[in-house]
């Protein structure tokens, strides 16, 4: 006989069925079910094949622990494989296929692994793996990675949505049991913010199985009467289907909600899952205890289960385990048990306890048989018979189901997640958090309390003491009577059961049996974080739920020790599985990361610009003509149109800080290797800053555009860490200057207008003379413009070479002035150009760029050294650019590239090789850090970081690119390739 | 998953609205030697234990602050503004 | 091109505005916003400010210690902005931000819980009440956040980052909307 659901009784609607399939079988179930009660209710009492002898196995538990019943639900991009079923509530069209077996979960393939187990044992694959070593890559790897494993992960794409948010309360409480429930009724009740979770989908824990009653009421009506008040407060918030899985620094809990992983369609609006980060001033740890399993031979048959989710299966499901059961117990709890089954009618044929006598009058029909356990089980695919020994007497009894009741442990994972280790309590024979972790308290099964009216007190009494430790006041609390609960307290554990016969498992999803530990032990692995990796206990999907504590027990009596002394494994976040989606949460796709527009952008789109990305940003890289036919037509036509006529390009992403205060200038001084301080007023300055190591950190312009008001620029990559650094220097280094830091790169549009007849163009709409004589090169200053319909900056910088200015308008109005100057410069010739014709003409002119400043160069490096101030009493960067090794005259320094044969080219990052030597690493005399072709050299030209550079100009090297297999010949030059006495400038 | 400062400025805000620099450090006077400065650039203590370093809070009031956190339990024992108060201790 | 007028282009400006009956959420007008950026040791700045500010039609916000912004919806002409800036002399220096930070208005019922899928803020009453700013980041974009009723909030944003922030917004606005 097998499982089957009962004509009446449990929380469950049996008007609502659900068909669902279980390896495409059609199946029925009611709403209210999981997965494994219409599993059990259908019969299925084999769900799955084990992990590594393909043993068949059913559902143990009615919980978050089960290490067995894990199957794969959905399908397509919604497959989700290691699903627990004891977890997965039923919903029409759910589909379940078992998993670790083939060709089919009835007549598995696998389970051949079960006749090699001799040579599978703890440690296996550290032994029979050693050698030969040839045979790793071909056979033993292919093989483990075949072996290992559970579930199958799909390869579609998830076509669901996940995001995370944040939640602030007075009071976290985990947990919607008795404790917990009684918990936040009081705190909610004294008015407390509350945030109430649990990952059940119904609120009340073991109430929910619970035949004791509340104040008369029964105890699952308890849990709904409470948890409806408690849905009443605007000060509580409930938090269902949800499952606390990590404490954090700063009291922060995290959690993950289901939002719709009991549906088959969810809804698009909302997330699949959503990852809660909760900031509680106060938490309690009200997620009560976990049945440990007895460890006896064929303990992992289909048809033995925890007592206590037998009781859940039949009390909140109204499913039976079998025709006829015997329960193994340690405990009173095995009683209540047998008074329920038997008050359903179902036949308990034997309570076998391993105590002298029972703790608990108890006058149903079951046989009990004392001092005694049960050695062994028998049966194929479901269990069929038990042994029992007593007296060194073995006595098989005939049974379709056994319940195994070893005790509880508080599930205190949470509570030592900081670092805290549990301690073990010889009086409760279990595991407890220890006292006084900070924002955190323990309470009801957590704490090994045991019986329900002590919970329910132990909830509220906590939580009012909490209330008030958080300076609210908090009304007297009322303790509901309770009758008919048993006490549960585990009499004392029974690690080892005399006469095993056969495997007897302490992990069931590892398949660790009481050998593995018994091994580890003789093997000298037997401190508990070695025993766990040698034997592999306590790891996967369920973390040790329901295995560590006897393996700490097993591996105790072996050592001769108490539990307490051999110690637990290290807690660790999550408490049960989360999944990437969570994790990533709204962050894929469109919104994997912002994305950052120029106040151009639009412009240069509508303009053909091809973008690239550069950080957060998107810049327009070229502008494409029709008939052009590869980007470097475009670029070269763009690069020569602006030596010749002119061209307009976007520049907005330059970091831009205004920077006031009547320490400005003195603190500019400070912050730059050059002088600031007598900078005149409407005048810019190139600017070089240093790292306080002495390297050059970011270049770019300041402008004095009042005494006390300056526009720096600093470079795009750069811009958002040099503000950080201003910062820093205003705030930490010399708080006493008064200086003022205002970001202001995204209220200005900027535009480059560059090229002979740049001034001809602007002028058409700068309201002010900007001839040469009324504003020359460097000058800078706040201008009007369109005859005074609009006001913004200008500066007579260049980048290019040419003449040229920089126009900064409000970024509102970027895109109608910079068409506006396409427009005054249409019969000039201007044209957009992009970072790539900038690139050229930059390189053209042996202008650096953070290609350049790589973090290793000085300011001497790069030709700046007479820059550096000499007479400053101080910088960042003076002190320790005084070392020796930074002047010494080897040092690799910026100098010009040009291929021998204009036909031949060579690429960024090659290396500069001397003429006829090996490429070694002792030979390499630098690198090429920029290159372009250059229409008005004719061939590809670069810039180099070699070695003495400044004083090999004219000699002859070859730039070796060892990745692409590429060697050549070039020459050294001055790296100013274009209008070296910068003529152009100065028009 | 998170971590909380707390920003004399703002409150207790997500470590990911910070930027840390590391320890905090007198800087040396323009004129000191250089194996002071070589202490100030590149030394580090490491303490198993209470470390004073300097973070920012970039994306909130974007002050630098001096943060006392103890490296063993990330706890932090004292935030405070570092244009404020008590200057940073000499290294010894 | 003194004939020339230029044109002023939204950066939100082809948002549509996300409504429901526990929600809304709409880009604000472009109009004005200047950094005020105070003297260190100035104190009692706020009574100062909203002097200077003077109308109701601007109102004062906190951003950090010693720096406000003064925002106003409509767009305040270049002389009397110079003005300002000069009224806030010597106390404070004023920066024009008015196109540096786009304003975006979120409302309703639901309003913080969607924010709360983006910051760390704690946007109950008790901890945000009406007339507080703060920055935090919002997702992985730095905001202004200032509660401006008990179910509304004010969120001023980079320009730069405006359409990323809106789409942001809106996706956080999707149970609700």
């Amino acid at each position: 006989m097998s499982s089957y659901r009962l004509s009446k009784g449990g929380l469950v609607d049996r008007m609502a069925p659900l068909s669902f399939t279980f390896d495409g079988r059609s199946l029925q179930g009611f709403a209210g079910d999981t997965l494994a009660s219409a599993l059990l209710a259908n019969g299925q009492m084999l769900v799955g094949r084990s992990f590594k002898y393909h043993r068949p196995r059913g559902i143990l538990t009615a919980g978050a622990a089960e290490p067995n019943a894990l199957v794969t639900v959905g399908r397509g991009g919604r497959t989700e494989p290691n699903t627990r079923a004891t977890m997965q509530e039923l919903y029409a069209g759910l589909e379940a296929q078992s998993q670790n077996r083939w060709p089919s979960l009835d007549f598995d393939v696998g389970a051949l692994n079960g006749l090699l187990s001799p040579f599978l044992g703890a440690g296996f694959y550290y032994k029979t793996f050693m050698w030969p070593a040839p045979l790793w890559e071909k056979f033993y790897e292919p093989f483990i990675r075949k072996a290992a494993g559970l579930g199958k992960a799909s390869y579609e794409a998830d076509p669901d949505s996940y995001e995370k948010s944040w939640a602030h309360c007075d009071l976290l409480v985990i947990g919607a049991g008795p404790t917990g429930l009684a918990a936040a009724l009081t705190a909610g009740r004294a008015g407390a913010r509350v945030i109430l979770v649990d990952e059940g989908s119904l609120p009340g824990g073991s109430l929910l199985f619970e035949t004791a009653t509340i104040d008369g009421e029964a105890a699952a009506d308890f849990a709904r009467d409470t948890s409806a008040e408690l849905q009443s407060m605007p000060n509580v918030r409930m938090m269902m289907r949800t499952t606390a899985f990590g404490w954090y620094d700063g009291n922060v809990f995290g959690a993950v909600e289901r939002v719709q992983k009991h549906v088959r369609d969810p809804a698009p609006h909302l997330p699949v899952e959503r990852l809660w980060r909760i900031v509680a001033r106060h938490a309690l740890l009200a997620t009560g205890a976990e049945e440990r399993p007895l460890v006896f031979g064929g303990n992992d048959r289909p048809g033995v289960m925890m007592a206590s989710a037998m009781r859940t299966y039949l009390n909140r499901y109204g499913v039976a385990p079998g025709q006829s059961t015997a329960i193994f117990t340690t405990n009173d709890s095995g009683y209540a048990l047998a008074r329920d089954l038997e008050a359903a009618g179902v036949d308990v044929v034997a309570i076998i306890d391993s105590r002298p006598s029972a703790g608990v009058g108890y006058r149903g029909k079951a046989r009990v048989i004392n001092e005694a356990a049960v050695c062994a089980t028998r049966g194929r695919k479901a269990i069929s018979a038990i042994e029992v020994r007593r007296d060194s007497r073995t006595e098989p009894i005939v049974v379709d189901a056994l319940a195994m009741a070893g005790g509880f442990s508080p599930i205190i994972h949470l509570a030592c997640h900081r670092g805290a280790k549990p301690v073990w309590s010889a009086e409760k024979a279990a595991f407890v958090a220890p006292a006084g972790l900070k924002g955190l308290e323990v309470a009801g099964g957590a704490a090994a309390t045991t019986n329900l009216a002590a919970c329910l007190g132990e909830g509220a009494v906590r939580a009012q003491a909490i209330i008030k430790e958080l300076g609210l006041s908090c009304p007297p609390v009322a303790l509901p009577k309770v009758e008919g609960d048993e006490d549960t307290h585990s009499a004392r554990p029974l690690w080892s059961i005399p006469g095993v016969k056969g495997k007897a498992f302490v992990d069931f999803q590892n398949d660790v049996h009481l050998k593995d530990i018994g091994l580890a032990v003789r093997e000298g692995y037997s401190h508990v974080e070695l025993a766990k990796r040698y034997t592999t206990n306590g790891m996967a999907t369920d973390q040790g739920k329901l295995s560590n504590v006897n393996a700490i027990g097993l591996i105790a009596k072996a050592r001769g020790v108490s539990p307490g002394e051999v110690g637990t494994t290290t807690f660790r976040p999550f408490y049960t599985p989360v999944s990437f989606g969570a994790l990533t949460g709204a962050h894929t796709g469109h919104h994997f990361q912002p994305v950052r527009k120029s106040p151009l952008h639009d412009w240069a789109k509508k303009h053909g610009a091809v973008f690239v990305e550069t950080g957060l940003w998107y810049r327009s890289s070229w502008f494409p003509r029709s008939g052009e036919q590869n980007w470097r037509e475009s670029v070269d036509r763009e690069v020569l149109n602006i030596r010749k006529n002119a061209g307009i390009c976007d520049v907005s992403m330059l970091g831009k800080i205004e920077i006031s205060g009547s320490d400005a200038a003195e603190f500019l001084n400070r912050v730059y290797c050059n002088a600031f301080l007598k900078l005149p007023v409407g005048k810019a300055r190139y600017g070089l800053m240093l790292r306080e190591d002495g390297m050059i950190y970011d270049d770019g312009t300041t402008s004095r555009l009042a005494e006390d008001r300056f526009f720096m620029t600093t470079t795009t990559a750069y811009a958002a860490g040099v503000m950080n650094h201003l910062e820093f220097c205003a705030q930490a280094l010399w708080p006493d200057l008064d200086v003022r830091l205002a970001s202001i790169t995204d209220q200005w549009a900027q535009m480059a207008i560059a090229g002979p007849k740049a001034r001809q163009i602007l002028q058409k709409i700068v309201d002010e003379d900007i001839s040469d004589a009324a504003f020359p090169f460097l000058a800078a200053k706040e201008v009007s413009l369109f005859g005074g319909a609009l006001h913004g900056c200008l500066f007579r910088i260049s980048f290019s070479g040419e003449l040229a200015y920089e126009l900064a308008v409000p970024a509102g109005y970027g895109e109608s002035v910079a068409d506006a100057l396409l427009e005054a410069g249409k019969d000039d010739g201007i044209m957009p150009y992009g970072v790539e014709a900038l690139s050229v003409l930059r390189i053209e002119k042996g202008h650096v760029t953070h290609n350049e400043i790589n973090g290793t160069v000085v300011p001497a490096d790069l030709g700046f050294g007479k820059m550096v101030s000499a007479t400053k009493p101080d910088f960042i960067g003076k002190a320790m650019l005084q070392r020796e090794g930074l002047a010494a005259p080897d040092r690799p320094q910026l100098v010009g590239v040009v291929p021998l044969d204009p036909k031949q080219s060579f690429r960024s990052g090659s290396h500069i090789l001397a003429k006829g030597v090996a490429a070694t690493l002792e030979n390499d005399e630098g690198y090429v850090t920029s290159s372009a072709y250059s229409p008005h050299i004719g061939s590809t030209i670069g810039l180099a970081l070699v070695k003495s550079g400044p004083s090999r100009h004219g000699e002859e090297v070859v730039v070796w690119n060892g990745l692409r297999g590429e060697s050549t010949p070039a020459r050294l030059c001055n790296p100013v390739f274009f209008d070296p006495q910068n003529e152009r400038l100065h028009v | 998953m998170a971590s909380l400062v707390p920003c004399p400025n703002c409150g207790r805000r997500p470590k990911e609205e910070f930027t840390i620099k590391g320890a905090a450090l007198k800087r040396p006077a323009a004129g000191a030697d250089a194996s002071e400065w070589f202490d100030y650039v590149y030394l580090r203590d490491n303490p198993h234990g209470a470390y004073e370093e300097y973070w920012h809070h970039t994306s909130g009031c974007r002050r630098w602050l001096v943060l006392t956190r103890d490296t063993v339990t990330h706890e932090v024992a004292a935030c405070r503004d570092a244009a404020d108060g008590s200057r940073l201790e000499e290294r010894t | 091109m003194s004939e020339f007028r230029p044109i002023l282009r939204p950066v939100l400006g082809t948002k549509q505005a996300v409504s429901s009956a526990t929600l809304r959420l709409s880009p604000l007008p472009e109009g004005t916003i200047i950094h005020v950026l105070a003297r260190p040791g100035e104190e009692d700045m706020v009574p100062f400010l909203g002097s200077v500010a003077q109308t109701a039609a601007h109102a004062v916000r906190p951003v950090s210690p010693g720096q406000w912004f003064i925002v106003g919806e409509e767009p305040m002409p270049h002389k009397e902005m110079k003005s300002l800036f000069a009224a806030l002399e010597p106390r404070a220096s004023g920066v024009d931000q008015s196109h540096g930070r786009v304003r975006i208005r979120i409302e309703g019922k639901m309003a913080s819980r969607a924010l709360s899928k983006g910051t760390a803020l704690d946007l109950d009453p008790s901890a945000f009440p009406v007339g507080q700013s703060s920055v935090t980041l919002i997702g992985h974009i730095a905001a202004h956040i200032t509660r401006v009723g008990s179910e509304a909030f004010e969120i001023i944003v980079l320009r730069g980052f405006a359409e990323s922030l809106w789409d942001d917004l809106a996706r956080m606005s999707l149970e609700f909307s």
